[in-house]
């Protein structure tokens, strides 16, 4: 497929990891990813992209020069630099019918990774769910993602208010207990009006 | 008739003796509920039929109050989950969900599960609740917000001594006036209507549009007589009264004067020679006597009596003010309360107009001594019914206004009034008391009280008298709260459960009680016409047709 985005390079039940295919277009936080795996969709949301030298023992190193000049001076430098994401695991496509839960088995290393299609994003977030799902999620920024992901999920919708109301009574409902934390998320998504 | 049931919220909490509690429909807008609406509790086997008695607001958390959210959105996204609204009401009645044709609502004696639908009430429950109007229990108004009659029973009305409390403005007068019209309307029982300020006789005059609504007489004709004291009143240029009234001496009683003694300045000692000089001169007799003395015959008397001459002096200054009573006489030619008894007999129904002597002390000292000798010969005949195994005298309502002036806690036991009030219908007497200060009137009297009619009142203390005696206070004391002008708190006796109404329209009352209205309101529109035409023609100009 040519619209693919790299490829997955680490997986647990809960979350994958995936090198991306180029430098220049990482997938944004909080969009929404496929990745094809026996026969299966298993969908992520991006929680952390990052670029990093391909040699672990090897730093970068800063050469006081602009990015887009350096790699017209030395083109050879972009080979030396790969861009990794992480996405956790919301749910996955089963014989037609998208799941907003974990998969019984996470994608396989190698899998590809696809961007999702509206219709996509439209149905992993109708019930919304998949807050939930990331909210016990450990070691995630939780306002961040939930936050963009709402964001971009309305933005597809052609902004509907109603979703926004029907996203921040969930997470209000989510984090009954936790009124700062749903406080600061509603901020977050109220300011996407 | 829409019937289509409205809900409004769950039920999530509490209790019969304090009332139920439910979480308000995020769908439902607070502003849109209000305290007074009857709702429906929908249970598994029967409807709950309820009061709102409270909105109040509540939050799950208490962040968020420190916390408030700041914009619409947020507060959007909170209400119903981190707030919400809570509505308090109380259970009234309880009705089988498919009731058979004689089931009645009978009152709650138990709660509905959690989490049963509260309804606004239809249409139909209502008339389920108040019945349907006919001539015993016609409609008097609708459950605010609702467009369905509420209906008074008047036969349960009848029976026992009823109140309507209300402060000016209130709505009481043209409320009463209704109440009064279905009264002699269904011919349950016979009305006197003591009418200190002249609004039950031809016509009263509406506060709000000035002009000239028409009274108990007009609509009713003959059904009505007008008794007054003041037969050369203004009031009596275009209908005639049935009949001018005289007192004499003779029937005032000193417990008459002293019920009156703040209108007439007695004192105690002038209360204590009153008894001497009855004593001594009979007790029929002396306040004639009395009255002709001048100050040069008080030396004699003080001889006579062994009194205080300046009390004495004193007591003559106050009671002097009785003969600036026209109506009270030393010799009468008729006696009024065989009149009185006479048109009773006949089923007429009396309103004693005051004219221009509406000054307390006479309405005092007339509606006390009518009553009193009513009170007497009624109980002679009932009696008299009982022994001969006979029917006794038709049913007396009699109609007070200013009722705390007889009803005051240190002289209703001694009245008539309070005597009446307590005995309730034992001799085929009862009260209607009109009052706009309820706290002034004895808590026994107040809690013989059958049906209570409570308009807007003012007063902390009138709202805790008018409650004197009933259930559930701390309910109705905030339906009592929340009351608007022509809007009115009934509960008691005649009905099955407290609501409150708005009053029906006094002229739809009128077309409804009106005998031949047509005739009577076309003559009534036509003098107008004629006015005004003389009013153009002639301006101020003053024309008296004989």
């Amino acid at each position: 497929m040519t619209d693919r985005i790299g490829e997955v390079i680490q997986v647990y039940t809960t979350r994958f990891l995936a090198q991306s295919d180029n430098l220049l277009n990482p997938p944004y936080f909080g969009s929404f990813v496929r990745a094809e795996s026996q026969g299966m969709s298993i969908y992520g949301l991006v929680f952390n992209v990052y670029e990093t030298s391909i040699d672990p023992n090897r730093r970068a190193m800063a050469f006081g020069i602009e990015r887009e000049e350096l790699l017209k001076q030395q083109p050879q430098i972009a080979e030396f630099l790969k861009v990794e994401f992480e996405a956790a695991v919301i749910g996955f496509n089963d014989a037609g019918h998208i799941r907003a839960y974990l998969p019984p088995f996470p994608p396989r290393i190698h899998s590809f990774v696809y961007p999702c299609s509206k219709q996509e994003v439209l149905d992993l977030t109708e019930d919304l769910e998949f807050i939930r799902s990331i909210n016990s999620l450990p070691g995630l920024p939780v306002e961040e993602l939930v936050a963009a992901s709402i964001r971009l999920a309305y933005g597809e919708r052609g902004s509907d208010r109603n979703f926004l109301v029907r996203a921040g009574q969930e997470i209000a409902q989510l984090l009954k207990d936790e009124y700062e934390k749903a406080r600061s998320i509603i901020r977050r998504i109220s300011d996407g009006r | 008739m829409v019937d289509r049931q409205k809900r409004i919220g769950k039920l999530i909490s509490g209790s019969l003796l304090s009332g139920l509690e439910a979480k308000l429909s995020e769908d439902v807008n607070v502003e849109d509920i209000s305290v007074g609406r009857l709702v429906v509790v929908d249970g598994k086997e029967n409807k709950f039929f309820c009061l709102l008695k409270d909105v109040s607001l509540q939050a799950t958390n208490e962040d968020i109050l420190l916390n408030p959210p700041s914009d619409d959105f947020a507060k959007q996204v909170h209400a119903g989950i981190n707030t919400f609204y809570k509505l308090s009401i109380q259970p009234m009645l309880v009705m089988p969900q498919n009731p058979m044709e004689d089931d009645r609502p009978r009152p709650s004696t138990t709660v509905p599960p959690h989490f049963s639908n509260v309804c606004e009430a239809t249409e139909k429950d209502v008339s389920l609740i108040f019945g349907k109007p006919d001539k015993n229990s016609p409609e008097i108004g609708s459950p605010i917000f609702m467009d369905v009659p509420v209906c008074l029973n008047l036969e349960k009305f009848c029976k026992r001594s009823n109140a309507i409390f209300g402060k000016s403005g209130s709505g009481k007068s043209v409320l009463t006036r209704m109440v009064l019209g279905y009264l002699i309307k269904s011919d349950l029982a016979v009305n006197l209507i003591f009418d200190m300020h002249g609004e039950y006789g031809w016509s009263a005059t509406n506060e709000s549009t000035g002009i000239d609504d028409p009274s108990l007489r007009q609509l009713l004709g003959s059904k009505v007589a007008i008794f007054t004291v003041d037969g050369d009143s203004p009031l009596y240029r275009r209908v005639r009264p049935d009949y001018d009234v005289q007192i004499p001496y003779s029937a005032i009683e000193i417990a008459d004067l002293e019920l009156a003694a703040g209108e007439l300045g007695l004192t105690q000692a002038g209360i204590e020679t009153m008894y001497r000089m009855s004593d001594k001169w009979g007790e029929e007799k002396w306040l004639s006597r009395f009255l002709e003395m001048d100050t040069d015959d008080f030396p004699a008397v003080v001889e006579d009596l062994k009194v205080n001459e300046q009390a004495l002096g004193k007591l003559h200054r106050c009671l002097i003010r009785l003969k600036k009573l026209p109506f009270i006489r030393k010799e009468v030619a008729d006696d009024t309360v065989e009149r009185i008894m006479g048109e009773i007999q006949a089923g007429r129904h009396i309103v004693f107009q005051f004219g221009r002597y509406n000054s307390m002390l006479a309405y005092i000292l007339v509606a006390n001594i009518l009553t009193r000798r009513l009170h007497k010969l009624y109980i002679d005949k009932t009696d008299f019914a009982r022994a001969e195994c006979i029917e006794g005298p038709k049913p007396l309502i009699i109609t007070i206004e200013e009722a705390h002036k007889f009803l005051d806690p240190q002289v209703a036991r001694q009245t008539t009034f309070g005597t009446i009030a307590r005995e309730m219908r034992k001799y085929n007497m009862v009260l209607l008391l009109i009052d706009q200060r309820p706290s002034g009137i004895d808590d026994e009297v107040l809690s013989q009280v059958g049906t209570r009619i409570v308009g807007e009142l003012g007063d902390e203390r009138d709202i805790n008298a008018v409650l004197t005696g009933l259930p559930n206070q701390g309910t109705l004391k905030i339906l009592i709260n929340n009351l608007e002008p022509r809007q009115f708190l009934l509960t008691g006796f005649a009905l099955p459960m407290p609501v409150v109404i708005d009053a029906k329209n006094y002229s739809s009352f009128c077309d409804e009680v009106s005998i031949g209205s047509g005739i009577i309101l076309d003559a009534v529109k036509q003098k107008k016409v004629f006015d005004d035409l003389n009013a153009k023609v002639y301006g101020d100009d003053q024309i008296v047709f004989d």
